[in-house]
């Protein structure tokens, strides 16, 4: 009996949409005229979006110096390792011709410089300038540790090849007064490196922190010695350090090195006239042709200097424009002949 | 009478000879011989002579037996009920196992057999490489985490599948069995059988392992089985037990006594063979397969049997031919390979490209860039380290190979099987049977079916037959009119006639012309005469359970029509002896004494029976072939003849198969005479045959004509409808069949397959090769004239190109042509250089018909096409005789019908009604078709696009094998983020719903000629990948570079970078993906916009401070999420790369359409148009008839079991009980 009901039982699949495959669906149909007003559309948004970029871009400000010839003294006293401690300056005087409003930046350029390398950028050690593991330079080959079997404190070829000119830029009132242009060191980092990603050693002495550990072999001093005026920035948290960290993406880069604070003559900005650049030449960059320069630069909200964003937007937005008039002239010429075998 | 004695006598002794000798080859169901056979020297091969020894000592026997173990085992040796002895050869036990693992070794078992593909063995290899710290260019976990959940996927399916196949095992395993253990029957396991044991076994019981009969309940020790397991008939079978066995019946004790020693061949996969020797009290027995019986067979109508266990478990025939059946793999899986190639070349030369570009820099720039990073130490110039970041590259590009692609490929088919599963559109009700997909892996190309072979009956026909018209003396009857005299077509309303004057009548049965009840009331003498003939002359077997319902064993459905019809009208077979017929002539019992039997054969296309009547007249019934016995014909008949001639054109216009009734009055002491001659003829040894239908001819002349039948060989529903669809969607239907060709004709006829209208048809019935070869030229000369030409271009191909293989390219006919072969010519043209004339041919016409086909020639037709032209078939079929051809065939279909599990057991789908074909073609195939062509240039599409990038980067990051994405994005990317919309495409997406795809069935043209995804498809796919990458590059790459935040912070570092890149990616396959979805359900919006959503999700928690914290090697992008996605140069970014990349898409898909047309484009067009203005309906067409083909024949080609029925073998004992008759279909 039991089997019998069994076999009565009908094998008639569910009668669920999934299964019968009917779910309630919106049927997408991209009819001619839904594509010609999206081309229209998007070519009306592109050109507003490119012309508002083009707009704000044309307010920026930007000075760039390129000191690599014009320091070449120092360049060549670099090429040679022997002379690593010798200091070399260099003054390079340039005209602002009109003020730079609002916040200034100043950056300095490294062009040829590949930051980006596959060992280069892998070479660090995250747990180290974390702070939870001085000692661990597992991941930072080929600097990993001194001659000596030191650990490097910060290890790896990106703390190594540290950017370590000091550019101080000054404000020529006159010929003889010469104003050094008040320049703020902190802020240039992104929050979370600052106070996150980048931690001492949890030590009272900050050299202690850093004991059993030697400074990377190009560093001048130890990273607990790095900014000697404000003990807040050194070790693993030093600002420019952080900056340099934070390894760019292409071979020409722009780091923020120093922000003007808006104080004295500088409440409005860099008024015009004459400036200078005072470089402190340590970094070698003739070796590999590479070249440096200082930029001064002022900002909109879309950021930096670059041209690139709003003229890609007015070329594509003039590009659907076109491919929209072409569109719709095909589209008209052969509506007829479409319509004719529609009839059929 | 006297002759009637000695023949009766003579064929006592027959039987008598035949039941105690083991001689029953005429009821075995693959020796259809004449019963009455002589018995060749039985005594002399049943007893193997003395001097023959086989009687080796036990010991020497196993010696020889461990000696063959070495080299398999050559010969089997047993003794009944003798454990310990038949333990020595070390035979296993009947416990069966069909898994594949265990719980040990599943996991070495399952990854070696998963290491066996390719795709999965390629990431084997890159792991491996990227533990070579000199090139790994990437974190381990990103081909890890992939590779593992990819090969943990297939483990879990693989381990569900063993699961299943364990617990099968151990159910069946754990069956129980009756077992002769000293002298008591005790229950036991299946799997505890051992060899030699004997068990009992009762009735409906399925048999536990191939054992050698003992004993059964019934007369002469016969045991009917029924095989349907094993060879799909569900016919039942007899077997007989040898007679010193038989004996024993079910005496224990005698049986546990028994010991008997068989030798017999070893175990091998023939189910039609057997040979062995049975030793017993020094005698020697020979043994064949008829008193085998075979695991897996059932017991019918046998209360109980014993017999000797010979092959236990994996040696039994069952499971000797369980043996693994061909693998099909789809023409997208053959691409998909040819496509995985060329990416490892595309691959390589990329690697190529970006080592020399290292070479270059690594000697420009980064000799001199030592200083901040000096070279390794074991890399000593730029060539070394240009060699190893070859290998980095291969690692990093390695995503261009889609490690998921193969998984996916086979969840979306997974999933497409089951929509066919769960189609209550393709479920049968009147046998509650849903259509099933037996294989999951051949999806899509259900939308590229070309050529479809189908079976003729019980596929394109139900193989039911209905007596529908009939010519008695004249007049023709089954018409029926209406009250102005017009003709009524016959449909469910039309008053049946009314039969309840008639007790035994089949309920069944519908007739509804009245005027032929009236006359058989009347008592119209002819019209009785005609019933009556037809209830005496035929070999139906009778049943009746219950006293009034009778019900009819036929061997042929057509005579059960016609016993049915002589039922029904009054004439009640109502039961047979092998003496007398049985027959309730309107209400009044009258016994027939049956005198002879003249049975049916091919050559003679008729049958009679003589009887004597209860009045002692001797009458001789014949029914037959219209073509033959009109010649046998009393001449005083020829006008009846002439008016019965016109009334079988008319049922031949109708498509009715037809054949004639007659009778003729003996004298007896003719009678007497030519029953003596009969006898001899029966005894004789040579020519029996012959003999036999000589004899027959004298006595079946003279015939007084009665009148004709016309039987309708039922369509299956809805049969020509579907053929009318499939023949617009271009599908070519060719009807291979066993049957005749009259038969075949009017059925395709009936069908659609021919059309009234065809310009032409050819018929090829050559007898040797010069004949087959010349009709099939003058038939190609006619369709296509040029194509005989040396100038055409396949003619030229074919003499400039002879080697192997070569695809024939498709042939335009001048117009609609029909070619009917037969099994004999095609068995020529199938030989040698006839095969591409006939392959030529037969693919111009529109509709082929291959008549009197071996099972071997169907599969070989197929071959053929399949060889030659460059197709997807599909094979159709019900039958077992259509195993090959299913399994031939790309796609092989089973029909669940009359005849059997067979070819549904080998088919890759399975549904009840042929009608179901264009549902699974037309909506089924074409959605997984498209699903999976959209599926595939997807998938490629989005990982060109993804790895791609990478190339460009190696420009401007000194070719150091940098990659442009954070590690988890590369891990994640093909499992998590885009894995679900695509699946969704592919698993939800329709083009167009299923009203229209049934409606327009030219849509279904694309897949056959693969234009969806083909090399063609493929190559625009990687233009595509390339300018997205592209774009994907050179815009974030812009966006960033030189560029820093409106507060003056960075913004072109590397993390930045690969953030927007990775956003803008996503963003772009995933609206790519909504461009192309074209039915959006709730499901696809969830899939699409919630990957894009969990993307953003995952990325925070990935860029948390937590976990970066507490892994700060490992999670490196801390705090990037939030310092970049707060930009608007980031957004804006970001939709400039959208933008740049859908525009071409969309302009494209615009402006192809305008452009370069092509058919499906104009369907889309107008269902568009028809979507907003409904159209009517489209009526349905109507059932054509052949106008001109005569057929006649009333029986299958296969021998009659009249003999039998003479013989009175199965009559004698207890008739009644018996519920079933074993017949040969």
């Amino acid at each position: 009996m039991k089997r019998k009901s069994q076999d009565c039982q009908s094998r008639l699949p569910d009668n669920s949409a999934v299964k019968q495959q009917q779910l309630p669906a919106y049927q997408l149909q991209l009819s001619a005229n839904k594509i010609l007003s999206g081309f229209f559309a998007t070519g009306v948004f592109c050109l507003g979006v490119g012309v508002i970029l083009l707009l704000s871009a044309k307010t920026i400000k930007e000075v760039e110096i390129n000191y690599t010839e014009k320091c070449a003294n120092c360049a060549k006293l670099r090429e040679n390792a022997a002379n690593f401690d010798k200091e070399c300056n260099c003054s390079i005087p340039f005209v602002l011709p009109e003020t730079m409003k609002g916040n200034v930046y100043m950056y300095y350029k490294l062009y040829g410089f590949y930051q980006n390398l596959y060992r280069y950028i892998l070479s660090r050690s995250n747990t180290q300038l974390v702070g939870t593991d001085v000692k661990d330079v597992r991941n930072c080959a080929p600097f990993k540790t001194s001659h000596n079997g030191i650990p490097i404190a910060p290890c790896g070829a990106i703390a190594n090849s540290m950017f370590n000119d000091t550019i101080i830029l000054s404000y020529n009132l006159n010929s003889s007064i010469h104003i050094k242009v008040p320049m703020i060191r902190s802020g240039i980092t992104w929050w979370t490196d600052k106070y996150v990603k980048f931690q001492n050693p949890s030590f009272q002495n900050l050299s202690s922190a850093f004991a059993g550990t030697t400074k990377p072999p190009n560093w001048p001093k130890p990273a607990y010695e790095l900014d000697e005026e404000d003990p807040g920035n050194n070790g693993f948290i030093n600002d420019d350090f952080i900056v340099w960290m934070r390894t760019a993406a292409f071979p020409t880069f722009k780091k923020l090195y120093r922000r003007l604070h808006r104080i004295e003559h500088f409440t409005e900005g860099l008024p015009a006239g004459s400036y200078s650049f005072n470089i402190t030449y340590n970094f070698p960059v003739n070796r590999f042709q590479g070249e440096k320069a200082v930029v001064l630069s002022t900002l909109t909200w879309s950021g930096g200097s670059s041209l690139f964003l709003g003229l890609a937007y007015m070329v594509t937005g003039a590009v659907t424009w076109l491919a929209f008039f072409s569109m719709l002239a095909v589209h008209l010429r052969l509506r007829e002949r479409k319509m004719f075998f529609l009839q059929q | 009478m006297k002759y009637i004695n000695l023949l009766f006598q003579g064929l006592e002794r027959i039987q008598n000879f035949r039941t105690s000798h083991p001689w029953l080859s005429f009821l075995s169901s693959r020796n259809p011989k004449p019963t009455v056979g002589v018995p060749e020297n039985s005594q002399a091969t049943e007893e193997i002579p003395g001097n023959f020894n086989w009687n080796y000592s036990a010991m020497s026997v196993f010696e020889k037996e461990s000696e063959d173990k070495q080299n398999g085992e050559q010969e089997r040796y047993l003794q009944a009920n003798n454990r310990e002895f038949n333990s020595l050869f070390g035979y296993p036990n009947n416990s069966i196992k069909t898994s594949k693992y265990n719980a040990f070794n599943f996991l070495p078992m399952n990854l070696f057999e998963q290491f066996q593909r390719l795709a999965n063995a390629y990431f084997l290899f890159l792991l491996f490489l990227q533990l070579i710290p000199q090139i790994s260019s990437l974190a381990w976990y990103t081909t890890v985490v992939p590779l593992m959940v990819v090969l943990s996927i297939t483990a879990v399916k693989d381990a569900i599948d063993d699961v299943k196949r364990h617990q099968n095992d151990n159910q069946v395993n754990s069956r129980s069995v009756l077992l002769l253990m000293d002298g008591r029957i005790v229950t036991d396991k299946w799997m505890n059988v051992q060899v030699g044991d004997i068990i009992k076994l009762e009735n409906n019981q399925v048999v536990t392992a191939d054992i050698l009969l003992l004993s059964s309940s019934e007369p002469y020790s016969l045991t009917y089985i029924e095989t349907a397991e094993l060879d799909g008939e569900t016919n039942l079978k007899v077997k007989q037990a040898i007679s010193v066995t038989s004996e024993m019946e079910d005496n224990l004790k005698l049986l546990s006594a028994f010991d008997g020693e068989v030798r017999c061949e070893s175990p091998n996969n023939r189910l039609d063979r057997f040979t062995g020797i049975l030793i017993y009290k020094g005698k020697n027995y020979v043994l064949d397969h008829d008193r085998l019986i075979l695991r897996g067979c059932i017991i019918r109508n046998t209360d109980w049997c014993y017999g000797l266990v010979i092959f236990t478990g994996p040696d039994t025939k069952l499971m000797q031919n369980s043996g693994k059946s061909t693998f099909k793999r789809t023409h997208i899986d053959h691409l998909m390979n040819v496509l995985v190639l060329w990416i490892f070349l595309f691959l390589g030369s990329m690697c190529f490209v970006l080592a020399v570009g290292h070479c270059i820099w690594e000697s420009k720039k980064g000799y001199y860039f030592q200083d901040f990073l000096p070279w390794k130490e074991y890399v000593s110039s730029s060539a070394v380290s240009a060699v190893l970041i070859f290998w980095s590259y291969f690692i990093i590009l390695n995503t261009v190979v889609p490690i998921s692609l193969y998984v996916s490929v086979e969840i979306i088919r997974l999933g497409n099987s089951f929509y066919i599963n769960w189609d209550r559109r393709m479920f049968y009700e009147l046998k509650n049977t849903p259509a099933r997909a037996c294989t999951t892996t051949l999806n899509e190309e259900l939308g590229q079916v070309k050529y479809v072979f189908s079976d003729k009956t019980g596929t394109l026909t139900q193989n039911i037959m209905i007596f529908n018209k009939c010519s008695i003396n004249g007049k023709f009857y089954g018409v029926v009119y209406d009250k102005n005299g017009q003709r009524v077509e016959v449909s469910e309303k039309t008053e049946k006639v009314d039969f309840s004057y008639n007790r035994l009548a089949d309920p069944k049965f519908s007739f509804y012309d009245k005027t032929l009840v009236e006359a058989v009331k009347r008592g119209d003498r002819w019209v009785h005469l005609f019933f009556l003939s037809l209830s005496l002359c035929h070999t139906v077997i009778p049943e009746e359970k219950v006293e009034g319902e009778l019900t009819y064993q036929a061997q042929s459905p057509d005579e059960g029509a016609l016993v049915t019809a002589a039922r029904n009208f009054g004439f009640v077979f109502r039961s047979r002896t092998s003496e007398t017929i049985m027959v309730v002539e309107m209400g009044e019992t009258r016994i027939y004494q049956l005198l002879a039997i003249l049975d049916f054969n091919s050559v003679r296309k008729r049958m009679s029976v003589i009887v004597r009547t209860p009045e002692d007249r001797v009458m001789l019934f014949c029914k037959g072939a219209d073509t033959i016995l009109c010649h046998l014909l009393h001449p005083s008949c020829r006008s009846l003849r002439d008016v019965t001639m016109e009334h079988l054109d008319d049922f031949a216009s109708d498509g009715l198969r037809t054949l004639i009734v007659a009778y003729r009055e003996l004298d007896n002491a003719f009678f007497q005479d030519w029953s003596r001659k009969h006898s001899e003829a029966y005894l004789s040894l040579e020519n029996r045959e012959d003999k036999i239908s000589m004899v027959c001819e004298e006595i079946e002349k003279d015939l007084m004509l009665l009148g004709a039948t016309a039987i309708d060989d039922k369509l299956q529903d809805g049969v020509p409808e579907t053929i009318i669809t499939l023949n617009k969607a271009k599908i070519k239907i060719w009807v291979l069949t066993g049957d005749k060709q009259e038969t075949a004709v009017n059925i395709a006829y009936a069908c659609n397959i021919f059309e009234d209208e065809m310009d032409g048809m050819f018929i090829v019935e050559g007898k040797d090769d010069e004949t087959v070869r010349q009709e099939l030229r003058s038939a190609r000369e006619k369709m296509k004239p040029e194509s005989l030409l040396e100038s055409d271009p396949v003619n030229s191909y074919l003499t400039t190109n002879p080697r192997m293989p070569f695809k024939i390219p498709e042939e335009m006919p001048n117009g609609n042509y029909g070619l009917i072969i037969n099994g004999y010519s095609l068995a020529h043209a199938l030989e040698g250089n006839l095969e591409l004339e006939l392959l030529r041919t037969a693919c111009m016409c529109k509709g082929v018909i291959c008549c009197r086909m071996t099972p071997l020639q169907k599969a070989q037709v197929v071959e053929l096409v399949k060889r030659y032209k460059k197709v997807v078939t599909l094979a159709i079929g019900d039958g077992a005789n259509d195993v090959s051809m299913i399994k031939a065939a790309h796609i092989g279909v089973g029909i669940n019908g009359q005849e059997g599990m067979q070819a549904m057991l080998n088919s890759d789908y399975a549904f009840s009604q042929f009608r179901y074909l264009q549902r699974l073609l037309l909506v089924h195939g074409r959605w997984s078709y498209n699903r999976m062509c959209k599926f595939l240039s997807y998938f490629f599409y989005k990982n060109f696009a993804f790895t791609l990038v990478h190339f460009w980067y190696a420009f401007y990051s000194g070719f150091s094998a940098q990659t442009v994405y954070d590690t988890w994005f590369i891990t994640f990317y093909n499992l998590v983020y885009t894995s679900l919309p695509v699946l969704g495409l592919s698993l939800f997406d329709q083009d167009v719903n299923e009203t229209w795809s049934l409606r327009f069935p030219e849509l279904y043209e694309p897949g056959q000629h693969n234009l969806y995804f083909n090399k063609k498809e493929f190559v625009k796919c990687l233009m595509h990948g390339i300018y997205s990458s592209l774009v994907l590059f050179f815009i974030p790459m812009g966006t960033v570079y030189n560029s820093v935040r409106s507060d003056g912070k960075e913004i072109s570092d590397y993390q930045s970078f690969s953030m927007i890149v990775q956003t803008s990616l996503l963003c772009v396959v995933t609206v790519q993906i909504a461009l192309e979805t074209t039915y959006w359900t709730m499901i696809s919006h969830i899939f699409t916009w919630g990957s894009l959503g969990f993307y953003f999700c995952i990325l925070f928690f990935l860029y948390s401070d937590g976990l970066c914290l507490m892994f700060p090697n490992i999670f490196q992008f801390l705090g990037v999420a939030r310092n970049t996605l707060n930009l608007p140069q980031m957004w804006l970014g970001i939709v400039l790369s959208v933008v740049l990349c859908m525009l071409p898409v969309i302009g494209y898909q615009f402006l192809k359409p305008l452009f370069w047309p092509v058919s499906v484009d104009k369907i889309i067009d107008r269902i568009h148009h028809c979507m907003r203005h409904p159209l009517p309906h489209p009526s349905r067409t109507k059932r054509k008839h052949a106008s001109s083909q005569r057929s006649a024949y009333a029986f299958s080609h296969k021998q009659g079991f009249g003999a039998l029925i003479t013989s009175g073998k199965t009559m004698r004992a207890k008739m009644s009980k018996k519920n079933s008759f074993p017949f040969k279909k």
